[in-house]
């Protein structure tokens, strides 16, 4: 079972369910046993020509016996579904918790449609552990215990006989086509996220495809996985009708078996006649809930690889940090950084991304962070917000030290905008409300205002990523959703980007009104609008070249003022 | 669902297997049930020995042997069909996803796209290769039971007879009532999908906001609605078994009442006719019970068809290509009279575009963000369908143009490329049609200013890039785009803010590799920067879906006074 483990510790929160399937179970499968072998009973008995009330009692018997194990199965189905379903529920909702903690970090391994694929997938595929694999086997045995044990009664013969019937078709034949089951799921699984992936990245593309005229390309690769999905889903049914089909015959072999047996003993005068139609109807009867058991094996084996998947994206070592994080930032008190010395490379990366840093940014102070793209702006960024560990160094709020800060503390006390912010679909004002709860519309509205976005309506809707609106929407919608936040630690990165100058301008104007008091973080690539800053730090292939007011560094005439010349000239057009 | 019988009919040859094999299968149940009663009846009363029954049992497992082999044969074709008809609807709604335009692509989360393309197809398996080969089975070997009980003893098959047609009665009345509850079930599967996917993605800003925990409560109520709409389902299907067990198990009760009555006090009935009917009875409603469930996936296969169906007839409009050949590497003359484009009723619009642009020409749209810039872009790449006015290229109405031809002249650099998963030289590489030599990707690379980077990686140009192009920055992304379009050598380049995001010597690299792409080039550029915008030869100066000034930066400068405040502030406020 390794590999379920996780599974089963679900499960097991759902005990009342799983005792109540095993009951029912038990009792729809001795009864209907019951049933068959007292009618085979009582046709024989009829031969004879016994007294009628003896064949009363023998009708309502079958009668009593046929509505109970109609009634207990229809049980055994609902509380094993029941069942099931709300574990399929806390599975999802475990998955989600396990995998919360590893983002952002774990986006750049796993693709998200092949996270979609597992969760949604693999999750459905453990629906069968409870249904076909945890529990039957236990009802199984029960029942072929308890015939057997009536069954030696009559004919230890037959019982034996039956015995080993249950060893075959239960466990032999289940085990012997299991192992080939393997390789043929496993297959199976693989390319359907094959296909899976293949299909959400079609969709998602879907432009640039269209442009670069690789649709048809992708159209047949696509084809192509989709032809591999259906060819190893063809094998794996066909492999597993035919396990089914000989465990079908085997388990009739058994009944046959039992018959010539039982005949025999009659004929040499062992057995009364009498029970031999009774124990050809008990032979029949009970291995009709063996033929179920063919599939046990791939069952089996599907639930232990979808778990197995599950598990491996979120328990990768890799992407473990080491939570000693204890202590919280004051909440609502604007921060003062500090960087010591900080050095940093992304894991699985050997260039350092950012080689010894050390910058302190005063409470309450707005400071702007410029350099080329991939110079480390946006890494700086991300420490701050404690998105990966560092290599060297320390990094301070307020004197504590990072390394102890708790993530949500951070992030409790910021305003963060995002070079690319997710939106959700749903409405304007559903996006917004994530920054804090009990906003008003009247708030909500003011603040689109703000950062003009005021034709749209707070129910205008939001398509999936925000696709419906532009680069510059999504960008002041963003900045709006950190405005409505009122944490008094800003960090910006390239926050108007995709927006033009003239609202850039007014935005930054709005900006700087709101955060008097709030520390500041703007990372930029652009050189205007940075005269109001109270710091300026320069950096350059992870280095920090030169830091000061934009006046101190305009006559310094370093980096900083070359940069801007280079703006200028190319404004004002050479 | 008529759509299921359309596709079970192409495969006629394969229902006529399915039709011998039940009539095959229907004997040996018949011969299995004499077999069996022979056997007993000669032990129990007749007094045979034993080696006189060895014959008997040898031919019975003969028997059995067949009845299994018949079996899987039936499942067999039934799968083999059910392939058959999962490819052909894959194949049918991917010619539908990518023959639409881009609009199309951008409704509805993708995430249930992908359930729809990939479990719905899926729910069709059952109807085919559990459904049909059963509605099959139990349509013929129940009548020919049914006629060997006739024949041996009417009085229970009269039984029969009153009591079956309540099974398929009940099962109408049941069925029906599935079949919406099952579509209501797959349409809760597509929107788990759709929130879980969009949860996945905006997990970071989730984080950020404090919202994870709020977003984990929205996952397991959309996860427990998943459950209570599959349990309805399965209630239904779990009483619909219910009830006909509850009938099978009167009916067979009754044979034996009669046929036990019959032999105690008339004694009119031998054990060997009363024990045969007491097999054949169970086997004739297994047969419909069968059915039953078999009725039951069937509706649900039915339930994901319809959805199919519905998600086939929901055609946008589509671009429509023509024949005619653009000259290759020839630019052309690009003309918009009244054209228009708007998004749905009450939404954006685009409207009476009219302007020309001829070969080589440096072209610059601008205007404030939402005015319409990215529309326009789109419109003239061909990949929305104009709603007004025509598009003509070189005095051709584009519509006249073959796709490919238009295609292999157009490079179009959007704000958010998209990067596949591979390595970088493949996504490079996408851009061209023929196979690219690892120098020509170098060079490209090179060119767009990318070259050193990919060169500081480990892996260099073999470094996988994830969905989304997930690790590289959005700078590095528009690089690599960039990077393709240096490999088509377009005539058209169409930019959609090619700077954003890029630093001042990036952007300095890329003004080097523009300028010579516009040697060769029409260039359109969604501009925000001053310097692009007045190097371009015409400016088009778009405000709330309208063209409201076009001509170079000398004119707008004296025509617009919109043009001078944009300006005005570009340069930091600076006097021009």
């Amino acid at each position: 079972m390794k590999g379920l483990r996780s599974v089963i510790l679900v499960l097991l929160k759902e005990k009342k369910d799983i005792v109540l399937s095993i009951i029912c179970g038990f009792i729809a499968g001795i009864t209907a046993i019951g049933l068959f072998s007292s009618s085979g009973y009582l046709i024989s008995q009829a031969a004879l020509v016994p007294p009628i009330y003896t064949l009363m009692v023998l009708v309502a018997v079958v009668k009593m016996l046929g509505i109970i194990s109609a009634l207990s199965r229809y049980g055994e189905r609902y509380y094993s579904h029941r069942g099931t379903f709300t574990m399929l529920s806390n599975l999802r909702v475990s998955f989600y918790e396990k995998l919360e903690p590893l983002a952002p970090t774990i986006f750049g391994k796993y693709r998200s449609g092949d996270l979609l694929s597992r969760i949604v997938g693999d999750v459905e595929t453990l629906q069968n552990y409870f249904l076909r694999v945890f529990y039957p086997p236990i009802v199984i045995v029960l029942v072929f215990l308890v015939t057997i044990f009536f069954t030696a009664f009559f004919s230890v013969e037959a019982a034996v006989i039956i015995f080993i019937g249950l060893l075959l078709t239960t466990f032999i034949v289940p085990a012997l086509f299991g192992l080939r089951q393997r390789k043929v799921d496993q297959k199976v699984r693989e390319r359907r996220g094959q296909l899976s992936t293949d299909v959400t990245e079609f969709l998602y593309g879907f432009r640039d495809l269209k442009i670069y005229q690789q649709v048809n390309n992708k159209e047949k690769d696509l084809l192509q996985s989709s032809n591999n999905y259906l060819e190893e889903q063809e094998r794996e049914s066909i492999h597993q009708l035919f396990s089914e089909s000989v465990n079908t015959f085997v388990s009739l072999f058994i009944s046959v078996t039992v018959l010539a047996v039982g005949a025999y003993l009659v004929t040499v005068g062992e057995l009364d006649g009498i029970f031999l139609a009774m124990l050809v109807m008990v032979s029949l009867t009970v291995f009709e809930n063996t033929t179920a058991m063919a599939a046990y094996p791939s069952h089996l084996q599907d639930s232990r690889q979808a778990a197995v998947r599950l598990d491996t994206v979120v328990n990768d070592e890799e992407y473990q940090q080491a939570q000693n994080n204890v202590e919280t930032i004051k909440q609502g008190i604007a921060p003062s950084i500090e960087f010591q010395h900080v050095n940093f490379s992304f894991p699985g990366e050997t260039r350092h991304t950012l080689k010894d840093i050390s910058f302190r940014l005063p409470a309450g102070t707005k400071t702007a962070i410029v350099g080329p793209s991939g110079s480390g702006k946006s890494t700086i960024m991300q420490l701050l917000l404690k998105m990966y560990d560092i290599n060297d160094g320390d990094i301070h709020y307020n004197h504590q030290s990072t390394s102890r800060l708790s993530q949500e503390s951070i992030w409790g006390n910021s305003n963060v905008v995002l070079q690319y912010n997710h939106f959700f679909y749903g409405t304007i004002k559903e996006n917004l409300e994530l920054a804090k709860d009990g906003l008003s519309n009247v708030e909500m509205e003011n603040v689109l205002r703000k950062v003009q976005l005021d034709h749209l309506t707070l129910d205008a809707q939001v398509l999936e990523k925000g696709e419906n609106l532009s680069g510059g929407e999504k960008q002041r919608l963003a900045i709006a959703r950190a405005m409505l936040r009122k944490a008094p630690f800003w960090l910006l990165d390239e926050p108007t980007s995709s927006v033009d100058a003239l609202t850039e301008s007014q935005l930054y104007e709005s900006l700087f009104n709101i955060a008097k008091e709030d520390t500041m973080i703007l990372i930029s690539h652009r050189l205007t609008g940075l005269e109001k800053m109270d710091q300026i730090i320069v950096i350059e292939q992870g280095l920090i070249v030169e830091s000061g007011t934009y006046e101190e560094l305009m006559n310094g005439k370093g980096y900083f003022y070359q940069m801007k010349e280079i703006e200028q000239s190319v404004f004002m057009g050479q | 669902m008529n759509k299921l019988k359309e596709m079970m009919m192409e495969q006629k040859s394969k229902l006529v297997l399915l039709i011998i094999l039940a009539i095959l299968s229907g004997l040996a149940i018949i011969g299995q049930g004499y077999l069996f009663v022979i056997i007993v009846d000669r032990i129990f009363l007749k007094g045979y020995s034993f080696t006189e029954i060895m014959p008997i049992a040898v031919g019975l497992l003969a028997v059995l042997l067949t009845r299994t082999l018949f079996n899987f044969l039936s499942g067999r074709t039934g799968i083999k069909m059910a392939s058959t008809v999962k490819g052909k609807l894959r194949k049918t709604l991917l010619n539908k996803f990518s023959n639409n335009p881009l609009q199309a692509s951008l409704e509805g989360q993708s995430g249930q796209k992908v359930s729809i393309m990939m479990d719905t197809v899926d729910e069709i398996d059952s109807y085919f290769s559990s459904y049909i080969p059963q509605v099959i089975q139990s349509s013929i070997i129940p009548i020919m039971l049914l006629a060997v009980i006739f024949m041996e003893h009417w009085t229970t098959g009269v039984i029969i007879l009153i009591t079956a047609p309540f099974i398929p009665i009940f099962m109408m009345i049941i069925g029906f009532n599935t079949k919406d509850k099952s579509e209501e079930q797959l349409d809760k599967m597509a929107a788990f999908s759709g929130t879980f996917l969009d949860t996945l993605q905006g997990l970071t800003t989730l984080k950020l906001f404090g919202r994870s925990e709020q977003q984990k409560e929205k996952i397991k109520k959309s996860s427990l609605d998943f459950r209570d709409a599959t349990m309805e389902v399965l209630k239904v299907a779990f009483s619909n078994s219910l009830a006909l067990e509850f009938i099978s198990m009167l009916s067979i009760g009754l044979v034996a009442l009669e046929v036990a009555i019959r032999m105690i006090i008339f004694q009119d009935v031998t054990f060997f006719t009363g024990f045969l009917m007491l097999i054949l009875a169970p086997e004739f409603y297994t047969k419909l019970k069968d059915l039953g469930s078999a009725f039951h996936t069937g509706r649900t296969s039915m339930g994901a068809a319809k959805k199919l169906e519905d998600e086939l007839a929901e055609m946008g409009q589509t671009i429509e290509w023509g024949e005619e050949e653009l000259p290759h590497q020839e630019a052309p003359v690009i003309e918009l009279n009244h054209a228009g484009f708007s998004y749905g009723s009450d939404t954006f619009s685009l409207k009476d575009i009219n302007l020309m642009i001829q070969p080589y020409e440096q072209v610059a749209i601008i205007g404030k963000t939402g005015s319409g810039k990215s529309t326009l872009l789109n419109m003239i790449a061909g990949l929305v369908a104009l709603t007004e006015g025509e598009l003509k290229i070189n005095g051709k109405l584009r519509p006249q143009l073959s796709e490919k031809s238009w295609f292999d002249n157009l490079s179009y650099i959007s704000q958010d490329p998209y990067l596949f998963s591979g390595t970088i030289a493949d996504n490079i590489a996408i851009g061209s049609k023929e196979r690219t030599s690892r120098e020509e990707i170098i060079n490209a690379a090179k060119k767009a200013g990318i070259a050193t980077l990919i060169d500081s990686l480990e892996k260099g140009y073999d470094t996988p890039i994830g969905e989304a192009g997930r690790g590289l920055s959005g700078g590095e992304k528009q690089r690599i785009a960039i990077a393709r379009a240096f490999l088509t050598r377009p005539s058209i380049i169409l930019f959609d803010e090619p700077t954003t995001g890029l630093d001042l010597q990036t952007e300095q690299i890329l003004q080097t590799s523009i300028k010579e792409l516009g040697k060769h080039s029409t260039i359109i550029t969604v501009a925000h920067r001053l310097h692009t915008i007045k190097n371009a030869d015409k400016i088009l100066l778009l405000d709330d879906g309208k063209l409201i000034a076009k001509g170079p930066h000398a004119d707008l400068l004296k025509t617009s006074e919109t043009y001078r405040n944009m300006v005005n502030v570009q340069q930091g406020g600076a006097a021009l």
